[in-house]
């Protein structure tokens, strides 16, 4: 029982970065990002690639993913997604849902069907205490996810584009007259937000193996943490990646692991149902 | 004020007509009929996806969930009770009806983008349930439907053709319930809903009724389609058919890319996306995996950018027919 909560916290952690992606993407372009989840899907293998071919650990390995990753969403915000800002939310979804096809397919012709994953020392070690269990990687990519959401909340605080995509997010209109180029604003901002989860998928790959369908598995997932925590919010996408995390884990002692998203999906429809302001409003 | 026989309803009946008479102009038993019987089918899906999708503008991103609901209780009815699919398509249709019934409840205040979340999410759990449910379902396997032979009274048929007849017949009777949806009393309900649900609530329209009963139309026919769907192929699989990609999606698609909302976009869209992956397949399927579904979402993300209203768009506006997006 306790086992289960720690894991679930540790796992939460990483849940929490992959969704704050989403829910900064969401904040600032006000654009639900189907695709989301194909660029963890690039993170884990850019972090693969690294460890196989410069011999990375993944947990610097995801620094290179959060770099490439950063550029290639740098790059889909000024080529596509920029065209569908001010359209009506169809075009948007189905702009979208059409970059998840395209980049799933793409990396099934780039990287072919196989499983990947890595081998590292630390894989099957852990610590112990008192009578629980803390398994090596999960734990890595715990601190790694927080350390990286510690970094992410001191640049927002602190920096000036940090500043200036809080600023866009609020009022895009009176930062452009304050001297904000929103344009490379929302770009930086969606850099940013696949950037994230694609870190969070490098520091995972220890404990899960790669594919091209691999998005598919976290979909469900990280939408539910982001609509817990509420859309748009990126302290709220953390907090809601520790309870899904938590909640995950526990109902792994009741249900079969394959209903996992089961039981997510409860979660998320319950909350679309007793929280819907809360939603709208994103906060 | 219209006469009965505008322009486009003449085109759409010698649409119909010419698509009767195409079995004794081409091989019965051929690929060319199969292909012809998937775009009427998928018109089909297409137009019980508009009745939410366009009617309502609440983009629905799940109906491959009702879809595979179909498929599974007709096929689960005939496997294991050796009950008749034709009794079956009725059962499917219910059971997707209370499914949308019951999924109406918490979605039926959301919009956009929360509303094709929700969606999603639903067919995704469908697919997990089919999966993981192997007692019942069969699990990742999928169902296969035996070969009987010629038996109409168990839906099953040895030429295309009387296969093509019956998707055909499901088409004609799936636009005609949108048009009647669209030109009736609910259907002005629906388009005062989206154009500002406030308003409509004010002018004393029951939004929930009006939307529950639209999803739950929408949800029967889709149902439908996948009965016949899964009589026509003979197998199925939950990763195949409760796919988010190459169901869900691409009933929407065909949809927008004709013309949301309107009479003869999901027909004009099916007749355009269908032939054209079909192409597409035998051309790049050979080269790599993945090809062909990528060429399917580059198009999706061009059609989106270049006419985001449809290729109803380039059809004279005033010639409408009622109940489309513009009139």
């Amino acid at each position: 029982m306790f086992q289960a909560l720690v894991d679930g916290i540790l796992l939460g952690g990483v849940y929490g970065v992959i969704a704050t992606g989403l829910s900064l993407v969401f904040g600032v372009l006000g654009v639900v990002n189907f695709a989301h989840a194909e660029f963890l899907m690039l993170g884990m293998y850019v972090a693969w690639f690294a460890w196989r071919w410069l011999g990375l650990d993944p947990m610097l390995g995801s620094v290179l993913s959060f770099i490439v990753v950063f550029a290639v969403g740098y790059l889909v915000q000024r080529t596509l997604i920029e065209r569908v800002l001010k359209a009506p939310p169809a075009a948007q979804v189905f702009l979208t849902v059409g970059l998840l096809i395209v980049i799933e397919n793409a990396a099934l012709m780039a990287f072919g069907s196989e499983f990947r994953s890595v081998s590292v020392p630390y894989q099957v070690e852990g610590y112990r205490l008192g009578d629980i269990f803390i398994g090596a990687p999960y734990l890595y990519a715990f601190i790694a996810a927080i350390i990286l959401a510690a970094v992410l909340w001191l640049y927002l605080e602190r920096s000036w584009t940090g500043r200036a995509i809080r600023a866009v997010a609020q009022d895009p209109m009176a930062s452009t007259l304050v001297g904000v180029d929103t344009r490379r604003t929302y770009a930086l901002a969606f850099g940013l937000g696949v950037a994230l989860t694609a870190f969070g998928g490098a520091v995972i790959l220890p404990y899960i193996t790669v594919s091209p369908t691999v998005g598919g598995q976290f979909v469900v997932l990280m939408f539910t943490v982001v609509v817990l925590g509420g859309l748009g919010s990126v302290a709220g996408a953390l907090a809601g990646g520790i309870v899904v995390g938590v909640v995950q884990s526990m109902s792994t002692l009741v249900f079969p692991i394959q209903l996992q998203n089961l039981c997510l999906f409860v979660i998320f429809i319950a909350v679309l149902a007793l929280r819907p302001q809360g939603l709208i409003k994103g906060a | 004020m219209r006469s009965f026989l505008s322009p486009g309803r003449v085109a759409l009946l010698l649409f119909f007509l010419a698509a009767a008479l195409l079995p004794f102009f081409v091989d019965p038993r051929g690929h060319l009929l199969r292909v012809a019987a998937m775009v009427l089918l998928f018109a089909a899906m297409a137009q019980s996806w508009n009745v939410v999708g366009g009617l309502a503008n609440q983009i629905s991103l799940g109906h491959a969930g009702f879809f595979g609901l179909g498929a599974y209780t007709s096929t689960l009815l005939f496997l294991k009770l050796g009950i008749s699919p034709w009794f079956g398509l009725f059962a499917g249709a219910l059971v997707a009806g209370s499914a949308a019934a019951l999924l109406s409840i918490p979605t039926f205040r959301l919009k956009g983008h929360y509303f094709a979340l929700a969606t999603l999410a639903f067919a995704e759990v469908m697919r997990v349930i089919a999966n993981s449910w192997a007692s019942l379902t069969g699990g990742p396997v999928g169902l296969s439907i035996p070969f009987m032979g010629s038996q109409p009274a168990y839906f099953a048929f040895r030429a295309v053709s009387s296969y093509y007849w019956i998707i055909l017949a499901l088409l004609v009777l799936v636009c005609l319930v949108f048009h009647l949806l669209a030109t009736g009393a609910i259907g002005y309900r629906l388009r005062a809903v989206r154009e500002n649900e406030n308003a409509a609530e004010v002018a004393g329209i029951d939004t929930f009724r009006v939307k529950l009963t639209a999803s739950v139309i929408s949800a029967a026919l889709t149902a439908v389609c996948g009965t016949v769907f899964a009589q026509f192929t003979f197998y199925f699989d939950p990763d195949s058919i409760f796919a988010l990609a190459s169901i869900s999606v691409r009933m929407a698609m065909i949809a927008i890319v004709g013309g949301l909302g309107t009479l003869a976009g999901p027909i004009l869209g099916a007749l355009f996306l269908i032939p054209l992956e079909e192409v597409a397949n035998a051309l790049l399927s050979s080269k790599a995996a993945g090809l062909s579904q990528f060429a399917f979402g580059v198009i999706l993300i061009a059609a989106i950018l270049i006419q985001p209203r449809g290729l109803m768009a380039y059809w004279p506006k005033k010639r409408h027919p009622a109940g489309s997006r513009g009139a």
